[in-house]
């Protein structure tokens, strides 16, 4: 009880040593490094001032690691039912190799976040839309099941949820008969971390990654996205995703 | 002049031995969509990768097909000819029982069937989807009044333009139906503008070779005379329309096979991809659309009634595949994420997909014709939507007559 | 009509008029007993959460979804912090007097459909505890990260320094 009315202290004096050291080594390698948006304060409504976006660089993703999919399962409560066919799959590591030239390459692929989400076009009812800050997301309040909105997806981000869901993670409800697909950890999100895949890449080491406000110029994702050359996945279709990528 | 008169169906044995069967079939649907709901789409052929299968494949035909089926109402109201208007309240009444059949599959399947009030409420106007249910509920009001005008004596002279309206309505649906895959720009098997005039041009031909073999069935069930001119005219139309159909099919192919984008998926449809292929040329093509222009025109069987109903039902076997291959084969395609490299992943990226129909999807399908038959079955029973008579003393006489009447005018 | 008939009407009109509450205490339905919540009091009083624990629960879910506002006050995670009974292990409506609001739902034949994708016991995190008022949260006035896996991260990823 009481270590509740004094939050743990060992913990912030934790975070803020390794704060420091991360910023030194950062700015030892040349990129400035500002640190992810503060939290919103939890009354406060989105808004599209924040654009949040990631960036990964598959230079540094390795075609047996598969981190952040584990980082993913576990924070949002995923299982393993056994059958690959129907089990939902938030992001999955997919192997490239370039028919012209050969070149192999690997990355993780997840709901991109569209700005113009086909998904959300199609949902009959609403349930797939579009935060103002950049974040699709399903409403499985109103989520019929229909699925029209995985026919819809130009990345088969989505996965419907074919059996009974028990021992949900509380910040992740999910339920039969709905469709969902990455979330961008939203509620981390809201509350200032980071995505669970982003965490999971970083703490493995590869750091392959960047999660931030595309819109905020001091970013350190919009600073490297406006710096170096990235690129959409289809990006003739004109979506506009909010997840870049370099090295392909 | 000859007046038709329409009168209900008597039962008797073959029409509760109908009902029976049909109900039977309904049963079993109903147990199968217990079985899909409470378990989850797990235990169904449908996954991940395939998420659109038999049930949509029948509901789809279903739709389409009831669209079409009030072509031949508005052959008589909207375009005059008279041959047909005696025909108008059963194409009316199939529009809709169609539509039924095709909506009830549709809704069954749903992940949360529960949730329909929420469909009917909060809609999302960019999405097709929503477009469509108003369109369908729309469409059954309004075959519904046309109904109306046509066997209430009293509302005979609006009879046109509810009819008017009605066609233009079916019209629109028809361009939603195909819509939905027109729209989706995913995958390059379904982002053709074509699609939407495609599926206007197979309703025509689905719901007249559906038409065409009710009315063959009834009028034998009930032992009334179905003459000739009535007969060889819609046969004639069918024709038609099974090569209006054939033309689009040749038109999306070739506009695809000239992209070297849509190389892949075009060889896939048609050459490797295995049952798709079988289902496009023997049964679409072979079957359902060069063999019933055979049967219906050529001159040893274009007079053999038992011929003429093959080809209608051929037509609708074809129809079937058509829809099959469309949907299905359409998801089956892997989609190009990344254009120009192979891929492999644990979700079937870069990987056909193949679908298994399990017996409760299928079970489920036949559910929803059931339902349209019976309720055809029951319509016709309750209330006078059969002429007593379509032999050809009747429907020629009544053709010279307006004949007769437009030459002294 | 003599009498006895008068008195015989009367005593059915009686009877079927206090049939409902002869019902209740009579036992033919049992009232739901609910596990007793944690905590010393709800965020509104009972008889008004009562009447519009709905009407909270569906504006907040919608002010949650669309427009990301976390506060704590009607948020369905919340009220489990203090309303999740001990044994409760599967879906709600299973276990009767064992889930708080199955338990009542089943009485009045009310069916609900949170708890098909929402989770029915909170999780042992840093961030929601059983009693936390107002007044506390004032107090304590530090942002509390959430989650396990954050925890597990920020203990294991020492030698590298990830948590930014």
């Amino acid at each position: 009880m009481s270590e509740q009315m004094h939050p743990d202290f060992s913990r912030r004096e934790f975070l803020s040593q390794s704060a420091k050291l991360a910023a030194g080594v950062s700015l030892a390698s040349g990129v400035m490094l500002y640190g992810v948006a503060e939290a919103k304060p939890s009354a406060e409504a989105v808004t599209s001032k924040v654009r949040w976006g990631m960036l990964i660089d598959t230079n540094k993703c390795s075609s047996g690691c598969d981190a952040c999919v584990k980082g993913c399962n576990e924070w949002n409560g995923l299982k393993d039912h056994g059958r690959p066919q129907t089990d939902a799959q938030w992001i999955r590591k997919v192997d490239l190799r370039n028919k012209g030239t050969g070149s192999v390459h690997s990355l993780p692929m997840m709901c991109q976040h569209c700005e113009k989400p086909p998904c959300a076009d199609v949902c009959p009812t609403g349930a797939s839309f579009k935060r103002a800050d950049g974040i699709v997301l399903v409403d499985k309040h109103i989520c019929i099941g229909c699925r029209y909105c995985i026919m819809a997806c130009p990345y088969k981000a989505r996965s419907f949820i074919h059996e009974d869901v028990t021992d949900q993670r509380p910040h992740a409800p999910r339920g039969k008969g709905t469709v969902e697909a990455c979330t961008m950890c939203v509620t981390r999100v809201d509350e200032g971390q980071r995505p669970a895949c982003v965490e999971a890449c970083n703490t493995d080491g590869h750091k392959a990654i960047i999660f931030g406000d595309l819109n905020d110029p001091n970013s350190e994702i919009a600073q490297t996205v406006k710096t170096y050359a990235t690129t959409a996945i289809r990006a003739d279709l004109g979506l506009n995703p909010g997840v870049r990528y370099r090295g392909i | 002049m000859k007046k038709v008169r329409f009168t209900q169906i008597e039962g008797g044995q073959g029409f509760w031995a109908l009902l029976a069967i049909l109900g039977a079939v309904i049963v079993a649907g109903l147990g199968a969509v217990y079985y899909m709901e409470h378990n989850g789409h797990w235990v169904t052929g449908m996954n991940n990768q395939i998420v659109w299968g038999m049930p949509h494949v029948f509901a789809i035909f279903l739709i389409v097909a009831a669209s079409g089926a009030l072509n031949v109402a508005s052959i008589g109201s909207v375009f005059g000819k008279t041959m047909y208007k005696p025909l108008a309240p059963l194409s009316g009444l199939l529009a809709i029982t169609l539509l039924a059949g095709g909506l009830a599959v549709l809704v069954l399947d749903l992940g949360r069937p529960d949730r329909l009030i929420v469909a009917m409420t909060t809609y999302n106007f960019k999405s097709i989807f929503a477009w469509n249910v108003i369109l369908y509920t729309g469409f059954m009001v309004i075959v519904a009044a046309y109904l109306w005008t046509m066997l209430d004596r009293s509302m005979k002279k609006f009879s046109g333009k509810v009819g008017f309206v009605a066609f233009l309505w079916r019209l629109i649906l028809t361009t939603g139906t195909g819509s939905i895959f027109g729209f989706l720009v995913s995958r390059q098997a379904f982002d053709e503008a074509i699609m939407a005039p495609m599926f206007v041009v197979m309703s025509f031909s689905f719901g007249l070779a559906a038409f065409l073999l009710v009315l063959m069935v009834t009028y034998r069930m009930t032992e009334r005379p179905l003459g000739d001119a009535v007969l060889f005219r819609l046969k004639n139309l069918l024709g038609v329309f099974v090569g209006g159909v054939l033309y689009f099919v040749l038109a999306y192919h070739l506009m695809n096979l000239y992209a070297t984008e849509h190389h892949g998926v075009e060889a896939f449809i048609l050459r490797d991809g295995g049952i798709f292929t079988a289902l496009f040329w023997v049964v679409q093509i072979g079957l359902g659309s060069l063999l019933p222009l055979a049967l219906l025109y050529h001159p040893a069987t274009s007079k053999s009634r038992s011929m003429i109903a093959t080809a209608a039902a051929l037509v609708i076997l074809g129809g079937f595949a058509q829809v099959y291959v469309i949907v299905i084969g359409g998801q089956a395609y892997p989609m190009t994420i990344f254009p120009g490299f192979e891929a492999t992943s644990s979700f079937a990226d870069g990987a056909v997909n193949s679908y298994s129909p399990t017996l409760a999807e299928v079970l489920l399908g036949f559910a929803g014709i059931a339902i349209t038959l019976a309720a055809t079955a029951v319509a016709l029973k309750l209330l006078r939507f059969l002429p007593e008579s379509l032999g050809d003393e009747q429907v020629v006489a009544k053709a010279e007559d307006s004949a007769a009447v437009k030459a002294a005018a | 009509m003599n009498r006895l008939t008068k008195l015989l009407h009367t005593a059915v009109l009686v009877l079927t008029m206090s049939a409902p509450a002869l019902a209740a205490g009579g036992g033919r339905v049992p009232m739901p007993q609910l596990p007793e919540a944690k905590g010393d009091q709800c965020v509104e009083d009972t008889n008004v959460m009562r009447r519009k624990h709905m009407d909270y629960l569906m504006a907040h879910r919608d002010n949650t979804m669309h427009d990301g506002v976390r506060t704590t006050k009607y948020s369905l995670k919340q009220c489990l912090e203090c309303h999740a009974a001990e044994q409760n292990d599967a879906a709600a409506g299973k276990h009767e007097g064992q889930h708080f609001c199955a338990s009542c739902h089943q009485y009045a034949g009310v069916k609900i459909d949170c708890f098909g994708c929402h989770a029915t016991k909170p999780e042992k995190t840093t961030s929601f505890h059983p009693i936390v008022t107002p007044g506390m949260e004032k107090a304590a006035a530090v942002h509390q990260p959430a989650g396990e896996l954050l925890n597990q991260l920020a203990g294991a990823s020492e030698q590298t320094g990830g948590a930014e």
